[in-house]
């Protein structure tokens, strides 16, 4: 399709020009690897993996260096968040730092190595998930950014808001019964799943609210229809990215 | 025997929600139990008990004062609770197994020992300090800290994250030189092990020296956080009794205990040296 021609025509300089607002910070411009980190954030049900799917399809299709990682995923700590988790043992406190130890582990093993390999890495929720859910479990947001203070600056973050009632029907929707943990039932707000899920997604919305200046979040509309959006990602992340770096080597 | 029952009673189990009778008896309330930001849902008021924290690098005599410190308060009368790097029913065996491979990398492992620590300070310590027990920590968030620091995490990461620890009442350093942990931990085990050693800091290839430089690395930080956060130092190369007797007199003095007379029972007496 025309997709290749869309991203051979950009020639956009180097990453700054993701940050060419006046507040970018310290650590921001001190990037020391060859790589670019992109990342979707948003509630569950915005519509964010499937965007960051496509992308991914898109980049994949065309044979840029790029690596996929998601939120939750390392095989290291899987067991003791799936102990804590079936027991209901974990407080806020505890599961916050679970998370960032997980967190850790794949920012060292895979984000980092693969940022200084020079790849173009895609992730699937980042640190901003954490201090939007764990906030909302009532850890001090200070305390959430110094244990995330390792975590290497996203080039782009994309962040997708849909309105709280699509976004939690299409969850409650497509899923039979909400974790404990996921519906935020350790919270005691409800005891009704449903509603306790809506209220605890509902506060997790307002803490991502705050972050959308502060942390240079790029806003993505999750109602606009997938195509449309998912060619508004591309237009940004050709025009913020200089993805000929990540492009396949010509012979 | 009931008062060993007591000792590790219910009110400390897993689930423990203690009742909420930490009655004030008019005393008065010590500055801040906290660092910085308490944990969230903590009462101040609510903690009756007192905790006292023992350091000190491996060999340096930690656990045989633990014991016989239980001992002699609980024939004092007090009901004591434990604390202990990696006993954490969330994530202890985890940490066993993460440092069993070498895959592990310093953030998580660090990361991984702050939930160890604090799902023990919030299921183990503050329920057992809400009944008003006396909690000996065997290590605590300096080792946690010092650890870390030596292996490059920035000092004001790791007390930004442990600034939700309790405060201890009393913190005790016993001070041995490396050479004289080398001497004891080599006895206890005929070899020395992988983390005590330090290797993963590629420090040096030969086992002994590598020890001395990671435990030289390691007493340094202590020096910095004795000062710091005001340690009791005491010299861990004295005789297991002369040491004893020192930290019986400082608990005494601080619980209002009269007598710090204590011979080791039976059970104990191979530890009196």
């Amino acid at each position: 399709m025309c997709l290749g021609a869309f991203y051979m025509a950009i020639t956009f300089p180097n990453i700054p020009a993701a940050e060419d607002t006046a507040t970018v910070k310290a650590v921001a411009t001190k990037r020391q690897y060859p790589g670019a980190l992109v990342v979707v954030e948003g509630i569950d049900g915005s519509g964010k993996s499937t965007q960051l799917y496509l992308l991914k399809r898109w980049l994949e299709i065309g044979g840029y260096r790029i690596h996929f990682t998601e939120w939750n995923s390392s095989p290291l700590v899987k067991s003791a968040t799936r102990r804590g988790k079936q027991r209901r043992l974990l407080t806020p406190t505890t599961f916050s730092l679970l998370h960032a130890a997980d967190f850790a582990d794949r920012c060292e093993r895979q984000i980092l190595p693969l940022l200084h390999g020079g790849y173009l890495v895609l992730a699937d929720r980042y640190i901003y998930t954490a201090f939007a859910r764990d906030a909302a479990r009532g850890c001090a947001p200070r305390w959430l950014r110094n244990l995330y203070s390792f975590a290497p600056v996203p080039d782009i973050t994309f962040y997708f808001r849909a309105p709280l009632d699509v976004a939690v029907n299409r969850i409650v929707a497509g899923r039979p019964k909400l974790k404990y943990y996921e519906a935020g039932m350790d919270l005691g707000i409800s005891l009704d799943r449903a509603e306790s899920f809506r209220i605890f997604q509902e506060r997790i919305l307002g803490n991502y609210d705050q972050m959308i200046e502060t942390d240079q979040f790029i806003l993505m509309d999750g109602t606009v229809r997938v195509n449309k959006l998912q060619k508004l990602m591309r237009q940004i992340v050709g025009e913020r990215i200089n993805l000929d770096q990540f492009a396949p080597k010509k012979k | 025997m009931t008062r060993t029952d007591k000792t590790n009673g219910s009110s400390t189990g897993p689930n423990g929600r203690p009742s909420k009778e930490a009655k004030k008896k008019g005393r008065p309330e010590p500055p801040s139990r906290f660092y910085g930001t308490p944990l969230p849902g903590v009462k101040l008021e609510e903690l009756s008990g007192t905790l006292f924290v023992l350091e000190g690098t491996d060999g340096s005599g930690r656990s045989t004062q633990i014991s016989l410190l239980t001992e002699w308060l609980e024939s004092e009368g007090f009901a004591v609770q434990t604390m202990g790097l990696r006993r954490s029913f969330l994530v202890g065996e985890d940490i066993d197994a993460l440092m069993a491979e070498n895959s592990v990398t310093r953030t998580t492992l660090s990361l991984m020992y702050s939930t160890d620590f604090f799902d023990q300070l919030e299921r183990r310590i503050l329920p057992a300090l809400r009944s008003g027990l006396i909690v000996l920590a065997d290590r605590y968030i300096f080792t946690l800290i010092a650890r870390s620091a030596v292996r490059g995490i920035g000092r004001d990461y790791l007390h930004g994250i442990y600034e939700m620890a309790l405060r201890p009442d009393l913190t005790f350093w016993l001070n041995v030189r490396p050479e004289i942990a080398f001497d004891r931990e080599f006895k206890k085990a005929q070899t020395i092990s992988y983390w005590e050693s330090g290797r993963d800091m590629s420090l040096s290839n030969d086992l002994f020296q590598s020890f001395i430089r990671y435990q030289s690395l390691i007493k340094r930080e202590f020096e910095y956080l004795s000062k710091r956060h005001g340690f009791i130092e005491l010299d861990g190369e004295g005789s297991v009794s002369d040491v004893n007797r020192v930290l019986r007199k400082r608990i005494a003095a601080h619980l209002g205990i009269r007598s710090t007379h204590y011979q080791p029972s039976h059970a104990l007496s191979h530890l009196w040296r």
